[in-house]
């Protein structure tokens, strides 16, 4: 779509100029140069080309604190994709975080080569080829091969999503033929990648005959709610968020936990939070399984990004946001940082690893879970 | 660490291969790729050019 036709589609011609995306902005914070507005006001000014070819165009986190901030309604973050795909065209790429690894494995996913990737989840508990549920797991295999000297495996994440889902009676399916969502794929600015894993997936779930999809990752789950049903329309079955099923279980007490001692804080994943409204289910969870459970300052739709999206554009500022996002979680005096997505455990056990005076623990949710369902 | 990507993608272990040939090696460059290329042809096409 060319830069007129987004500006039409975002609504961004109703831009008041009034500068709250760019006061709100985590990036435009440590990194001056980077203003949500005056890309706006480019476009509306027929001037896109001044940013096309810029960096800047891969620096947006995504995080949508802007647009949902904005007065006008402005919907940044699809002007933020379409921007993307504009300077593809010019050449300009960015820079892909771990030197374009992930973009490469999520190419090759493209192909419809046949992966062995679900070796863990048959150690992890009992699963299924077909079934009501399914359990969509994402990108963990993959990442606990690239972060596998990070503190916590990020399989982890999968193997207590299957305990616990054993242990409420149902045996998911995990697929071998799972592709990876094209979340990033679709905010890389690549949207024919994006739909060709789209439909991959679509078919493998249709196959295993699934009615109820489960999703841990907050972009698995917001793709799949949002750009699938764009794109494909009505998908056959349903798209679950595994925190408002695990909540909804835990107040029909079909799960008795046991609290642990100790004060958390949690920080909310952009796509789970501001993108999908999904603010209450971890927070009920989060109480049945501590004791004491603290706000950040910036917390629920307020809450700071993770300081890195797509796997794109890692820098010094994402460290800037990682350090300070920390430390604020270090403000409220909890021993913990409890965090919902994978990729914002990675960003946080990456920035605490170097950043001095950095002393929090850093812990998936489900973990805690685990352990509280284990009696504390 | 890409060997075990490498897997999960479903593609050959034998496929890859890693070896050091310093510069003054130049008869063990020539051998270590003549007999990985013979490798190859044998192994045919990859599954990554058969699935697409």
């Amino acid at each position: 779509m060319n830069i007129e036709g987004l500006v039409n589609e975002t609504k961004a011609y109703y831009c008041l100029d009034c500068g709250v995306c760019t006061g709100s902005c985590p990036v435009a914070r440590y990194s001056p140069s980077f203003s949500p507005r005056l890309m706006v006001e480019k476009a509306l000014m027929g001037k896109a080309e001044d940013f096309l070819r810029d960096q800047d165009v891969w620096s947006c986190l995504t995080c949508a604190r802007c647009t949902h901030r904005c007065p006008a309604n402005i919907d940044y973050l699809e002007f933020a994709r379409g921007i993307r795909e504009e300077a593809l065209k010019l050449d300009n790429k960015g820079i892909p975080a771990h030197s374009g690894m992930f973009q490469s494995i999520m190419g090759i996913q493209t192909s419809g080569i046949k992966q062995d990737r679900i070796a863990w989840a048959k150690e992890a508990g009992s699963i299924a080829d077909k079934g009501e549920y399914f359990y969509f797991v994402g990108c963990l295999p993959y990442f606990n091969v690239i972060f596998a000297n990070f503190p916590s495996q990020p399989l982890d994440i999968g193997r207590n999503v299957i305990k616990i889902l054993n242990k409420l009676g149902i045996e998911p399916v995990v697929s071998n033929d799972e592709k990876c969502c094209g979340h990033d794929m679709l905010w890389n600015g690549e949207l024919e990648t994006f739909k060709k894993l789209a439909a991959a997936n679509i078919e493998v779930i249709k196959e295993a005959g699934s009615k109820k999809v489960i999703f841990h990752c907050p972009e698995g789950y917001f793709i799949f709610k949002n750009y699938y049903t764009k794109y494909f329309g009505d998908l056959g079955f349903d798209v679950i968020h595994f925190y408002d099923f695990l909540a909804e279980k835990l107040k029909a007490g079909e799960l008795t936990l046991e609290k642990s001692n100790g004060r958390v804080t949690y920080q909310d994943p952009c796509r789970l939070g501001r993108l999908a409204g999904i603010y209450e289910s971890p927070r009920d969870i989060i109480n049945g399984v501590a004791t004491s459970f603290v706000e950040m300052e910036r917390s629920g739709e307020n809450s700071v990004c993770c300081g890195t999206t797509g796997w794109m554009n890692c820098s010094t500022c994402s460290k800037e946001i990682q350090g300070n996002r920390l430390k604020e979680s270090m403000a409220t005096g909890a021993d913990t940082l409890i965090t919902a997505c994978p990729k914002c455990n990675i960003h946080f056990s990456c920035a605490a690893s170097f950043i001095e005076g950095i002393d929090i623990k850093i812990k998936d949710l489900t973990e805690m879970v685990v352990t509280a369902m284990n009696g504390g | 660490m890409v060997r075990q990507l490498v897997a999960l993608l479903g593609i050959e272990d034998e496929r890859l291969a890693l070896e050091w040939v310093s510069s003054a090696e130049a008869a063990r460059f020539a051998e270590v790729v003549t007999s990985f290329t013979q490798k190859i042809k044998e192994l045919g096409k990859s599954p990554l050019r058969l699935a697409a």
